[in-house]
């Protein structure tokens, strides 16, 4: 169900939800991100979920098009990033579609930013520094250690709005963890091998998990976060000293990687697109496969730097 | 709306909360729109002046009121022929808590007939609204009113809505309901690239048929700009059908978008002396190319038949307007426009083709993108 939402889902998931109305109508969720639409089918399969966007959309720049607008109509719940990663659109939608178990402050929008610390949180911003956000980092889809903290919360959410299912759920969710848990020991051992490789990357899509991982981000394409790479800054980050510190350049598969593209061939460091979050394709299906396959492209590539 | 005066005062004491990005309990959502250009010429049927000029200088705030309402304040700054004018565009209390998704607006707003009336003129493409906009509509139909808009509950989008206005900010009149408006809008997306909107409206002007043309008659010789913002030609009855298409590869629209959109507008019973065939019609269709996320470039095409009114008769008047433009954008909150305007006319005496330099900045509070 993570698909992009064309209008042939929506139709079937509307009938869906028709049909079934009568006996137990099936929670309606929103996701923002398709990484809030895998966690909530992790924990309640049977919802009818609705993500926003996809893997290859940058989720800043998403209009307020009529499409979300019916699929907000209908949502019990709306889960979101929030730290202002959807300043541009979810405000629109919630006032367009009118639905008022959706709105501010209620128990129908759910942000995963507000049950996990930000990182980069500050006291002053301006749009001069670029994009910033006065909450912090709002991609913290990635953290190994965020994650399980909104899953929690997500799980007691979903269990107040669903609470015929709320064992399940609850049940679900320890399984959910149990395997995070597991997953997160064995990215423990990579970040011990990991342990000050450099990278250039091309916006903070990937900075939680890169902390965790003590990987360096060396450079960024991004003059200023949120602006596309110029050509004067890709010269400036080509010029950088420590760019030779960096085994890999990391593009999220919803960038432009003409930028990284020219940066390899000038530098010869190699360029990697890796998905920036859940794509619905087999091996991309959860925050956990997701993470295991960007590990594994940082290991590759220190492997081939070794080899060197 | 001449507040000259206050305009001071209203400034600082606006502006003295903007330490927070974000509506929080406290403070509302600031936003300020600056609005400037160099226009080479004088045009036919614009609300902006040749040489330098500043436009639409808008400070707008915002924030939910309580569990039930949210508001939202605009003022607007225009400058004519030196003198500065603050005019309150938007002052409204928008239900948030209806069930069914039934929204209910009050107090002054911009009417939503059409597809760019609702929307504020600085997320325009081009410098200016169509020519059909500046004549039938006075570029954005704003005035205090209410409006009752409900979602179907259908799988596409599909938002019908009415509306009733005072009326006197289209024509002066004596009616206390002068204006009603009925809407309807559809759509969805076409796989994942592809979305659209259609929509159609009716705007029932009742106080056309007043002792009041005197005022319209005097004030638009020949087109030139009056500023009370009323629309300079107006009918009992005005029909707007209008279509947008939005493409952008894979859904993505920071890489690149392609806007195709279109309206036609049409006006009939004019005033008690109109035949059936005094009509005033107009239409536009315009292609917007967003080829990075800096750049994009445009083209429109417009054209409006008005009939001017002459006491018991009419004069035919037509203008046809070509719009190219190329804009770019440093961050999502900047734009630099530069854009040619080619017209040709009949019955204007002041139709030109000029070039414009515009510039439209925004701070404070993130704008909607809306659709």
């Amino acid at each position: 169900m993570i698909s992009k939402p064309n209008s042939l889902t929506w139709l079937f998931g509307w009938l869906l939800a028709f049909a079934s109305m009568p006996a137990s109508a099936n929670l309606n969720v929103f996701a923002c991100e398709p990484e809030w639409a895998s966690l909530v089918l992790a924990l309640l399969p049977d919802a009818n979920i609705t993500a926003a966007t996809t893997a290859w959309q940058d989720p800043h720049y998403i209009e307020a098009r009529p499409s979300l607008i019916a699929a907000m109509r209908k949502a019990d719940l709306a889960v979101c990033t929030g730290a202002s990663l959807e300043a541009g659109w979810l405000p629109s939608l919630i006032s367009r579609a009118a639905n008022r178990k959706i709105q501010p402050g209620s128990d129908g929008l759910f942000f995963a930013a507000d049950h996990a610390p930000l990182h980069q949180s500050r006291e002053h911003v301006d749009r001069s520094m670029g994009d910033v956000h006065p909450e912090g980092d709002p991609h913290l889809h990635l953290s190994p250690d965020a994650i399980p903290r909104v899953v929690d919360a997500l799980a007691k959410r979903l269990a107040s709005l669903a609470p015929e299912q709320a064992t399940a759920i609850q049940q679900r969710y320890i399984r959910w963890r149990g395997d995070w848990n597991q997953e997160r020991q064995r990215w423990r051992v990579a970040a011990q091998r990991l342990e000050g490789t450099g990278v250039v990357t091309q916006h903070s899509t990937f900075d939680y998990l890169l902390r965790w991982l003590n990987v360096n981000v060396v450079a960024d394409l991004e003059p200023k976060p949120g602006l596309p790479p110029s050509s004067r800054h890709l010269r400036d980050v080509l010029a950088t000293p420590s760019i030779s510190d960096a085994s890999v350049i990391l593009v999220a598969s919803y960038q432009d990687d003409r930028p990284a593209t020219w940066l390899s061939n000038q530098s010869g460091i190699p360029k990697v697109v890796l998905p920036g979050t859940v794509t619905g394709e087999p091996g991309q299906q959860t925050l956990q496969e997701v993470i295991g396959l960007i590990i594994e492209a940082l290991l590759a590539h220190q492997r081939v730097e070794h080899v060197d | 709306m001449r507040f000259t005066r206050l305009q001071a005062s209203i400034l600082s004491t606006l502006l003295v909360p903007f330490a927070s990005a974000q509506a929080n309990e406290m403070n509302p959502d600031i936003s300020v729109v600056l609005d400037g250009y160099y226009k080479q010429n004088a045009t036919a049927l614009s609300h902006r002046d040749e040489g330098f000029g500043l436009g639409h200088t808008e400070l707008s705030l915002s924030a939910p009121i309580d569990d039930l309402f949210a508001g939202r304040l605009t003022a607007v700054l225009e400058e004519h022929h030196g003198e500065t004018e603050v005019a309150l565009e938007e002052a409204y209390l928008q239900t948030t808590g209806m069930p069914w998704n039934l929204s209910v607006r009050g107090g002054r707003f911009l009417s939503q007939v059409g597809y760019l009336n609702s929307r504020h003129m600085h997320e325009d493409n081009f410098v200016e609204r169509p020519a059909a906009y500046r004549a039938l509509l006075g570029s954005h139909y704003f005035d205090d009113g209410l409006r009752v808009n409900l979602l179907m509950p259908t799988a596409f989008f599909w938002q019908i809505g009415a509306e009733a206005f005072n009326g006197n900010r289209l024509t002066e009149g004596d009616e206390d309901i002068g204006v009603y408006t009925v809407n309807t809008r559809f759509g969805g997306d076409i796989g994942v690239s592809q979305s659209w909107q259609a929509g159609l409206s009716y705007l029932n002007n009742r106080q056309v048929h007043g002792d009041h043309d005197g005022d319209h008659d005097h004030d638009h010789d020949h087109g030139d700009h009056d500023h009370s913002h009323a629309a300079a030609y107006t009918g009992e009855n005005l029909y707007i059908a209008d279509l947008v298409w939005k493409w952008s590869p894979d859904g993505n629209t920071r890489q690149q978008q392609l806007t195709l959109s279109g309206e036609y507008l049409y006006a009939d019973e004019l005033n008690e002396h109109a035949r059936s065939s005094d009509y005033h019609q107009g239409w536009y269709t315009s292609a917007v190319y967003r080829f990075t996320p800096q750049w994009s470039v445009g083209a429109r095409y417009g054209r409006v038949d008005l009939k001017e009114a002459h006491g018991d008769h009419f004069h035919d008047q037509q203008l046809k307007e070509t719009d190219v433009m190329l804009a770019w954008s440093r961050s999502h909150f900047s734009t630099l426009r530069l854009q040619y305007t080619h017209q040709s006319a009949h019955g204007f005496d002041n139709a030109d083709n000029t070039v414009t330099l515009q510039y439209v900045m925004t701070f404070g509070a993130h704008g909607a993108h809306d659709f």
